[in-house]
């Protein structure tokens, strides 16, 4: 009996070839992009599940707050917070903590740079990596002990043994040499805990270093709590704040303790930390979207599949209907239906795998992911997959089975035409659905790529072209190494300051207007004299700062404390902000600036500069006020000569060396920091596009199946139009009108969904592109082109017969 | 075999209501040849649909083989039927996607009979409908005469007491119709029940008996003597 339903199947499919294969490629490219889309989201999501325990290990993260000022997120927490939380909670099993840094790496005379762990004892058991050779243990552990990865090992010593071998780092500007006596397994790939070189922590290394306080003024330790199986992190989180009130310093004299600013505790558990953690440049949004977008093209898939099914119903209802006369059950019908549905799904489920195998690498690319399909190692996601064809097949089939058990035989075989079965209705419908879906996609795929470009275009107010941003430099042989830069005929100008543009400033000044009124808030940037110079940023009225002792407000001396008064520099709205009408009437006047609440400044502004980009080009241009600290300059911006670009990359390697002799040049370029800004929306834009395209390609096939069963259904019914004196233009105008009809009503349903959803979109950025009616209309009118497209082929191959032989048809 | 007793059936659309059959009482004894006859549109095809269970009166009884089945549900209409009924239609209804063998074959997969028994029994009716040397055909490639003995074929291959025909002969020019009308009569002379909606006096000459329908009323009943 099967091999009989699977006889007539498979020749039913063999006979509407094209049909068929649009109805079993279709479900498979939605499929295939329904699982690249949904393994690229997992992947996102299922970061460091793989831990022992993963559900009870939270890591610990201070956040610094300040009256007036924006909150400083950090993925770290301070120092006495590991005992104190021993202290509280009885429930806190073990903690392990690190310090994550970059230090210079020295073996066989070469220099690396190298990712460090500073590991307190236990941090291997804690996380329970495995130790493949020699040993590590917290009781026997020496501080000249290394524990590295297998890939690491790989790294610096090849095929050679590894265990004794030395390998010598520079910490706190000193030589130290170290012998590996652990080779562990490689982190993870998709882990925020990069295990691949484990130092034990020693105080004295970081001894000297300023952020090394032993109270809570300074977070730098990486912070992983395990609690009690079973613990209600509720009742934990909601101790959170009082810990900070009975442990957090208050009214101590100096600036840097709890009296002006505090702290919130976050506990975020180890699988949610790259999504959710501080410091993580992870949009979760943005999955939950791609999430979305895969429904969809699976419900278009899906849809379609159902459709062309329908479709196909009606060439069939002769033999469900023969079938039934002879003595075939409703069951029977059903479980034919239903199993021929569930076989053509899995067909296009293994024709979707094949597809997402061959995609894989290209996709990864494109995402710059590396992302894996292992089915056999995965039964979940097997499982799943089987799952979803039998869903999909016995979704699409069930409409077609019930329809068939229901059908009374003697209406299909005493009729001469084939019945419209009274699903054209509901076909009609589901190409609604299917390309309200296309079209919405259509017009968030269009603006969201309009903004990313308009972002793109924007004018940050600076150069960012040819800039090479060095860091390392914050110290007393800074100078020399600008004097060295400055030597090259390849490097034009070099300034520094505390950060650089696209990170945005951490300092936040309270001035009062000179008009009076209330303190107002403008972005600090600690800079040097010649940062305007290298970022070209245009002078609007006076001068720009020099090195000169008037325009110091601080300078890099023993002990150095700020000056009372200094001259400073502010842009255009941070002069229009303190009241000043134009640029000019602000050169020369004075204002008093807090710095902090203890710290009063008296300012002079000598210079207004034109606004540029400081943060992310999603946010505004904001008031900022600039001034000399070479105390806090610590990255180093050298502006190149683009046309001799590698003569100048080498220029600053040599000029490192001869400075730094001890330690590798770390350095970024400014058109990748702001490339990198807009990667993430790039992404969104990118992938947008190429999903939506694949819908509109399903919808269309769909389209194209519908017009090919109709244009056969009608040959009668248009015959006889012809007969009676149609001329090709009316019959063809005919056809395209019945498509027309669906996709008109789509539009209608899709524009509102995507104004909302677009609207809601731009209203992230600071300076967005307006939602004009002009694209609403070109995008509706080329997806109704589209649709002609596709169904003009088959409505003139209708109108251009010879109605002879339709009529002969039966 | 079976009885029909004051039996009506009516049509209810949105806005008419067409009585199809109106108190028709008819008594058909087992190895019968009868012949319906009437102008179109008088309620042979729903008689006969009803007679072979394929449609449900709206009111009266069907007495088949001692049973009242008026009142029974699908599946239970479905059972006897398979088991007793074969059908003939003017249009053929073969499956396309399945060659002459297969369509024939068709009729005994619902009837839980072994594979060497049905290849058996198939090639037996093939035989003797003399479409043996078509039975790797489909359809598509036979002629309106070929297709019909087919159906036949089809119709007889579960040995079904009785075969219900609707205009068989319909669409089939002269020489092929006499050769299914004698096809039925030899299969009546060896036992089954025939019932057959015709136009043409001459088929309906084949039959023992002729029930003429007017308008959903049996007007009269021609027996023909016997020869
Ligand atoms: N499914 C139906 N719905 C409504 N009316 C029907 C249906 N089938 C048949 N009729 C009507 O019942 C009457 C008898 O039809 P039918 O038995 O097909 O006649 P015949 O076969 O003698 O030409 C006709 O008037 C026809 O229009
Ligand atoms: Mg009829």
């Amino acid at each position: 009996m099967f091999f009989n339903y699977f006889k007539t199947a498979l020749r039913s499919l063999m006979r509407h070839k094209l049909f068929s294969s649009i109805n079993i490629l279709g479900l498979a490219m939605g499929l295939a992009a329904f699982i690249l889309i949904i393994l690229f989201v997992r992947n996102e999501f299922s970061w460091d599940s793989h831990w022992d325990r993963a559900e009870d290990i939270y890591r610990l993260e201070n956040t610094y707050v300040r009256v007036g000022q924006p909150d400083r997120p950090t993925p770290n927490a301070v120092e006495p917070l590991k005992q104190v939380f021993f202290d509280t909670f009885q429930e806190v099993e073990a903690i392990a903590r690190y310090i994550d840094g970059g230090v210079t790496l020295r073996h066989d005379g070469e220099l690396f740079s190298q990712q460090v762990h500073f590991a307190e004892p236990g941090y291997l058991d804690f996380f329970g990596v495995d130790v493949l050779k020699g040993g590590f243990d917290a009781a026997s552990v020496k501080l000249s002990d290394l524990a590295i990865s297998e890939r690491t090992a790989e790294k610096y010593f090849g095929d050679a043994p590894v265990l004794g071998q030395k390998l010598t780092l520079r910490i706190g500007g000193e030589f130290r040499d170290f012998y590996v006596s652990a080779i562990i397994a490689d982190p993870e790939v998709h882990s925020v805990v990069q295990h691949d070189f484990v130092v034990p922590f020693n105080r004295e290394y970081f001894a000297g270093a300023r952020w090394f306080s032993e109270d809570w003024r300074f977070a730098y330790w990486q912070t992983y709590a395990r609690f009690a199986p079973g613990t209600d992190m509720a009742l934990i989180r909601a101790e959170l704040p009082a810990i900070v009130d009975r442990f957090l310093p208050k009214n101590q004299q100096g600036q840097e303790n709890g009296r002006n600013w505090s702290m919130t505790l976050g506990l975020v558990n180890i699988g949610d930390v790259h999504l959710y953690g501080n410091g993580t440049n992870a949009k979760p949004d943005v999955l939950y979207g791609f999430t979305g977008v895969a429904f969809l093209i699976l419900l278009i898939a899906v849809v379609n599949f159902l459709n062309l099914s329908m479709a196909r119903t009606a060439h069939r209802a002769r033999e469900v209907a023969v079938r039934k006369v002879l003595g075939a059950s409703r069951r029977q019908v059903v479980q034919q239906f239903l199993g021929e549905s569930i076989l053509l799904a899995f067909g296009a489920l293994l024709l979707a795998l094949t597809m997402v195998e061959i995609a894989l690498p290209y996709y990864n690319e494109f995402l710059s992911s590396i992302i894996e399909m292992n089915l056999l190692g995965e039964p979940a996601m097997l499982g799943a997959l089987v799952l979803l064809g039998v869903g999909v097949g016995v979704s699409a089939g069930s409409f077609q089975a019930t329809y068939f058990a229901m059908l009374k035989p003697h209406d299909v075989l005493y009729s001469n035409t084939a019945s419209d079965n009274g699903t054209s209705k509901l076909r009609q419908g589901l190409v609604v659905a299917q390309f309200s879906i296309s079209v919405a996609l259509m017009i968030i795929a269009f603006f969201v790529h309009k903004q990313t470009e308009f972002a793109r275009q924007l004018d940050l107010g600076f150069t960012a072209d040819n800039l090479i941003v060095l860091s390392g430099t914050n110290n007393e042989r800074s100078n020399e190494i600008k004097q060295r830069l400055l030597e090259s005929p390849f490097i034009e100008a070099v300034g520094r300051s505390s950060d650089v543009p696209t990170e945005g400033s951490e300092d936040r000044l309270h001035i009062r207007p000179v008009t009076g009124g209330d303190p107002v808030m403008l972005d600090g940037l600690p800079t040097g004299p010649d940062f305007f110079k290298v970022y070209e940023i245009p002078l609007l009225a006076g001068r720009y700062l020099t090195d000169a002792g008037a325009d110091v407000l601080r300078d890099r001396v023993e002990d150095a404390e700020y000056a009372s008064a200094a001259n400073i520099v502010v842009n255009e709205m941070g002069a229009k902000l303190l009241g000043f009408e134009t640029p000019d009437a602000a050169i020369g006047q004075q204002v008093s600036a807090d710095l902090s609440s203890s710290l009063r400044v008296d300012a002079t502004i000598v210079g207004v500069v034109e606004d540029f980009h400081f943060d992310s080009a999603r946010d505004v241009i904001r008031p900022g006020i600039y001034y000399i600290d070479f105390i806090r300059n610590s990255d180093m911006s050298v502006r190149i000569d683009g046309n001799n670009r590698d003569a100048a990359i080498a220029a600053i390697e040599q000029a490192w060396h001869a400075t730094y002799p001890d330690s590798i040049l770390r350095y970024r370029t400014m058109d990748e920091m702001v490339e990198r800004q807009y990667q993430t929306d790039d992404q969104l834009s990118n992938i947008l596009a190429a999903f939506t395209l694949l819908a509109v390609l399903i919808s269309c096939m769909g389209l194209y199946g519908l017009a090919s069963f109709t244009a056969e259904r009608r040959t009668k019914e248009i015959g006889i139009r012809k007969v009676l004196g149609a001329r090709l233009a009316d019959i063809v105008g005919l056809m395209l009108w019945q498509f027309s009809k669906p996709i008109l009503i789509a539009n209608l349903i899709a524009w509102p969904v995507a104004f909302y959803f677009l609207n809601d979109w731009l209203n992230g950025f600071a300076y967005r592109v307006e939602l004009g009616v002009l694209p609403f209309l070109v995008m509706g009118a080329g997806a109704l082109l589209i649709g002609w497209l596709t169904v003009a082929g088959h409505a003139l191959a209708v109108a251009r017969s010879n109605p002879i032989n339709a009529l002969k048809h039966d | 075999m079976l009885k029909l007793h004051n039996l009506s059936k009516v049509y209810r659309t949105d806005e008419v209501e067409t009585v199809a059959l109106n108190s028709v009482n008819v008594e058909i004894a087992s190895g019968e040849f009868v012949a319906i006859m009437g102008p179109s549109g008088c309620g042979k095809s729903t008689l006969l649909n009803i007679i072979g269970m394929l449609d449900s009166p709206s009111s009266g009884d069907y007495i088949f083989m001692e049973e009242n089945v008026a009142g029974y549900n699908e599946a239970k209409l479905s059972n006897i039927r398979k088991q007793n009924i074969g059908f003939i239609f003017q249009s053929f209804n073969l499956i396309d996607e399945l060659t002459v063998e297969e369509n024939i074959e068709l009729a005994l997969l619902y009837h839980n009979i072994p594979a060497s028994e049905r290849r058996e029994r198939v090639a037996h009716v093939m035989d003797k409908v003399g479409i043996a040397h078509r039975a790797k055909h489909m359809p598509s490639q036979l002629s309106g005469g070929q297709q019909q003995r087919v159906a036949v074929a089809r119709a007889v291959v579960g040995d079904q007491a009785m075969i219900l025909a609707d205009e068989p002969t319909g669409n089939l020019d002269s020489a092929h119709g006499q050769e299914v009308m004698e096809m039925l009569q030899q299969l009546n002379e060896e036992g089954t029940t025939i019932v057959m909606v015709t136009h043409s006096p001459a088929h309906a000459d084949y039959a023992r008996r002729t029930i003429n329908l007017f308008d959903g009323h049996v007007v009269t009943e021609n027996l023909r003597a016997a020869e």
